[in-house]
């Protein structure tokens, strides 16, 4: 299963979607990555920053979405404090 | 006289050092401090945050990076552009300490606009360090170290 995680004030909110289930054109699963990438598109506007995270991996920015990536966490907008 | 007043000062002190007892007993130090304001983040919700974040930490972090953040209170990310650079990410939000070789040499600060919890918050500063760098430093208020540790008088935008 592929995640899109996206960290806010209330925790992280996660979307999950089969990739298998996806590239038969499971219709549950086509949709559940549509959906994964509007918000992945709304947070980028919002200024947030995505990073594909694999286990024992440094963690790798990315600026479109990748329905094939295992994990992906979208940190909010930063500034400096 | 003197007695008096000495006693209506002390009789004071009294009183204020129980209100502030009685309101650190009332609330919690860090959700005092951390919470967010609005009407969406209700002591409840963002309790329920706090432990999201943290079963997230404890997924996305190794057994020995969560260990560490435990007993040292703080998490070690290598530089991945400079050799010699650890960041010492902070348990609890605060700013993050950056050494090389040993030796300290700044510290930054650098924070979500968005309140997150502290799990989330160590998380956040690993991705950018990991996979943004240049950015976060880019970005960070930037603290020199002084013979007191890292209070810095003035902050430096680099």
């Amino acid at each position: 299963m592929a995640k899109l995680r996206v960290l806010s004030s209330r925790g992280d909110t996660v979307i999950e979607w089969d990739e298998k289930k996806v590239a038969l054109g499971d219709p549950e699963a086509v949709a559940a990555v549509r959906e994964a990438e509007r918000i992945f598109e709304e947070q980028r506007a919002r200024g947030a920053t995505a990073f594909v995270v694999t286990p024992n991996k440094p963690a790798r920015r990315i600026d479109t979405f990748d329905p094939n990536a295992e994990q992906v966490v979208m940190v909010p907008r930063v500034a400096g404090g | 006289m003197t007695d008096v007043a000495f006693f209506l000062v002390a009789g004071l002190e009294l009183l204020f050092v129980l209100l502030i007892i009685g309101l650190l007993c009332r609330t919690p130090y860090r959700v005092l401090v951390q919470q967010p304001a609005g009407p969406a983040g209700t002591r409840q919700d963002w309790r329920a945050a706090q432990e999201r974040a943290e079963a997230l930490m404890r997924e996305l972090l190794s057994e020995e990076e969560y260990r560490q953040l435990e007993r040292r209170g703080f998490l070690e990310v290598r530089s991945p552009s400079r050799p010699q650079r650890v960041y010492r990410v902070p348990r609890h939000q605060g700013q993050v300490k950056v050494y090389e070789s040993g030796v300290p040499i700044m510290a930054l600060c650098v924070q979500s606009l968005e309140p997150i919890p502290d799990g989330d918050a160590v998380i956040m500063h690993k991705l950018m360090i990991e996979g943004n760098e240049e950015e976060y430093l880019r970005i960070a208020n930037r603290f020199e170290p002084t013979l007191y540790g890292f209070i810095a008088l003035r902050p430096r935008r680099h």
